[in-house]
């Protein structure tokens, strides 16, 4: 059987107006213009856990043409129920390392850069800089709160989100944007919010990156509607979405 | 006045019996804001995070009004 082209082989079809095989399920949607804006985007995605592990899988199926990967954490065994990168053969691994490994399996177009620590005040910049767009895949307030000042500094949107038991928020927050950054400046007894109470089910963590996903597929190509000033709250045992404008 | 209260994820136990989905219908006295609602429906205002009137975020100090639908969500943050 025929290898799957690569990125420069790729990249010549579609500015030729052609859509590699690989991504031929994506011409009805992203088209062949879409698809030449992912391969040559850059998408830096925190955290490589539950969230991460799903944007990470999905980001490279799209044809993202360069993934930076930042994460500090390796996975352990109550990693297992939902994190889709954890598996018997990566147990004590690093999620960036691991991400970087299935990434190269899955789609060898793309460029991915692993870094297999936590972010900081002192590295976000370096790290994040020069991504079209960054998903926060983090699970911690604080951590959230470096990622949306460095961000912001970078002037790069960040895909927000958030889960706990069968709840999830989405956001897409722009450089400019205060709604989301007040949200998570408001004072909290803990860092962590009622996941600590709740856990997190395989589904949701499957859900919330997918919207994640698409708000960054939506950037990109800059098409359909954005998240924009506005938080998509789930709930997947009660079958409700609430779109809230903030 | 009669408010519609939607209460999400954790904060549901503050529903009453009744509606333990976390919708029901609260009366409080016209003009109430959404502190004074918080106060009636006695829960703890750090337990709530996100505040919507409406589909609007929302602050304590909204004045509410007849029908309003008041959305009251707990702090997430996992990943």
């Amino acid at each position: 059987m025929a290898k799957p082209d690569s990125a420069e082989c790729s990249l010549s079809q579609l500015s030729a107006g052609r859509m590699p095989l690989r991504y031929l399920r994506n011409a009805g949607t992203i088209g062949v213009a879409g698809q030449l804006k992912l391969l040559q985007a850059k998408v830096a995605v925190v955290g490589a856990g539950g969230l991460g592990g799903h944007v990470i899988e999905l980001l490279a199926r799209l044809g993202i043409g360069n993934l930076t990967v930042i994460d500090g954490d390796c996975f352990d065994e109550t990693n297992l129920n939902r994190q889709l990168l954890a598996s018997m053969g990566t147990m004590g691994e690093n999620k960036a390392t691991a991400a970087a490994a299935r990434v190269a399996a899955i789609n060898p177009e793309v460029r991915i850069s692993s870094f297999p620590c936590r972010l900081t005040e002192e590295n976000a910049g370096e790290l994040l800089a020069g991504a079209d767009v960054i998903v926060d895949a983090l699970d911690n307030y604080s951590s959230r709160r470096i990622l949306l000042a460095a961000a912001r500094q970078l002037a790069i949107p960040v895909v927000y989100a958030a889960i706990a038991g069968f709840t999830g928020q989405i956001s897409l927050v722009l450089p400019t944007d205060q709604s989301v950054r007040q949200l998570l400046q408001q004072p909290l007894a803990e860092d962590r919010g009622v996941e600590a109470a709740l856990g997190n089910p395989a589904t949701t963590p499957a859900v919330a990156a997918a919207l994640q996903v698409q708000e960054v597929v939506k950037w990109i190509t800059g098409t359909g509607q954005v998240l924009s000033g506005k938080l998509l709250y789930f709930d997947l045992e009660r079958c409700l979405f609430e779109l809230i404008e903030l | 006045m009669n408010v519609e209260v939607r209460l999400y994820a954790t904060l549901r136990e503050h529903a009453p019996p009744e509606s333990p989905a976390g919708v029901f219908t609260a009366t409080i006295p016209d003009g109430s804001d959404l502190a004074a609602l918080l106060a009636v429906l006695a829960i703890d205002p750090a337990k709530v995070h996100l505040r919507m009137v409406n589909g609007v975020s929302a602050e304590w100090e909204t004045v509410l009004n007849e029908n309003d639908r008041v959305g009251l969500f707990p702090p997430i943050g996992g990943g």
